[in-house]
């Protein structure tokens, strides 16, 4: 079952996708883009899952974590001009319980809709080993 | 006595998505290489850019991330032909550049009004977006120069 609009959801950014000024759109293009549930596992829990688990030092760091609310994103989608029907689903995966998918397939254009709304969270200065 | 040389099969083949015809190559200009590749992307990215272009090419393996591609050599390609070419606008900050999963590389940069423009260079041609008119599409590798004018007008 398709994830409530009410619910948050985040996505890790990593170095390859964020060079200290500007975010890559290409983080929300294409499909089944990963996302992970806020009710499931806290923000704080997430900066320790990303680290173990998404960014592979030395190449590849966890620089922010990228927060959006699905029925903010469904209206987004809503808003594209020919609409595309925006859903989120549950994706649970081994190291993750609270991972979930965007299982349509996501246009430049759109993703460049969805950056400027994303709530972007950022580490504390020390944070980064 | 006559010397002959036997038929040898080839000691390799070049694949079908590898080969470029005669008539595409000679009219494409060619793209620049080793230090001047180096060179141009210092002049027109910066060292920022320089630098994220080297980590991608030497440090990305393939399964990088969450099953990223190797950087794949003819978006690189493309890549350094289309930035030869770009004129990005003066007093804004250098162009971005980005890896994205499916092996390609993409660049970021403001128009002089401040909007965004956005081109990833793939193995199979070039996707762009165009924030002042929400235009987005894909060139083939041909039309990168075409490509180059048409974002700066």
């Amino acid at each position: 079952m398709s994830l409530a609009p009410n619910e948050d959801v985040v996505r890790a950014v990593c170095t390859d996708k964020w060079d200290g000024e500007r975010l890559s759109p290409s983080l929300f293009v294409g499909q089944d883009i990963s996302l992970s549930r806020l009710a499931i596992t806290s923000l704080a829990d997430h900066w320790d899952l990303f680290r173990q688990f998404v960014q592979k030092p030395p190449e590849r760091w966890l620089e922010l974590i990228a927060e959006i609310n699905v029925g903010q994103l469904q209206a987004i989608g809503a808003k594209q001009n020919p609409a595309v029907v925006l859903t989120v689903e549950p994706k649970p995966v081994d190291w993750n319980p609270a991972h979930a998918e965007i299982p349509q397939r996501i246009s430049r254009g759109l993703a460049n809709k969805i950056l400027p709304e994303l709530k972007i969270h950022r580490p504390a200065p020390t944070e980064r080993e | 006595m006559t010397l002959t040389l036997q038929t040898q099969p080839p000691a390799y083949v070049l694949v079908e998505g590898l080969r470029e015809s005669a008539s595409v190559s000679t009219v494409r200009r060619a793209a620049p290489d080793g230090w001047a590749r180096e060179e141009l992307l210092l002049r027109k990215l910066g060292p920022k850019g320089w630098g994220r272009v080297y980590h991608f090419r030497n440090y990305y393996a393939s399964g990088w991330g969450e099953n990223g591609r190797v950087l794949s050599p003819k978006a690189l390609d493309a890549f350094f032909r289309f930035v030869e070419n770009a004129n990005f606008p003066a007093g804004k900050s250098s162009p971005s550049v980005f890896l994205t999963d499916r092996g390609g590389i993409e660049l970021c940069w403001e128009d002089r009004n401040g909007k965004s423009v956005q081109v990833e260079f793939s193995a199979t041609g070039a996707e762009f977006y165009q924030a002042a008119t929400d235009e987005e599409g894909m060139v083939t590798f041909n039309d990168l120069a075409r490509l180059s004018q048409h974002l700066a007008a």
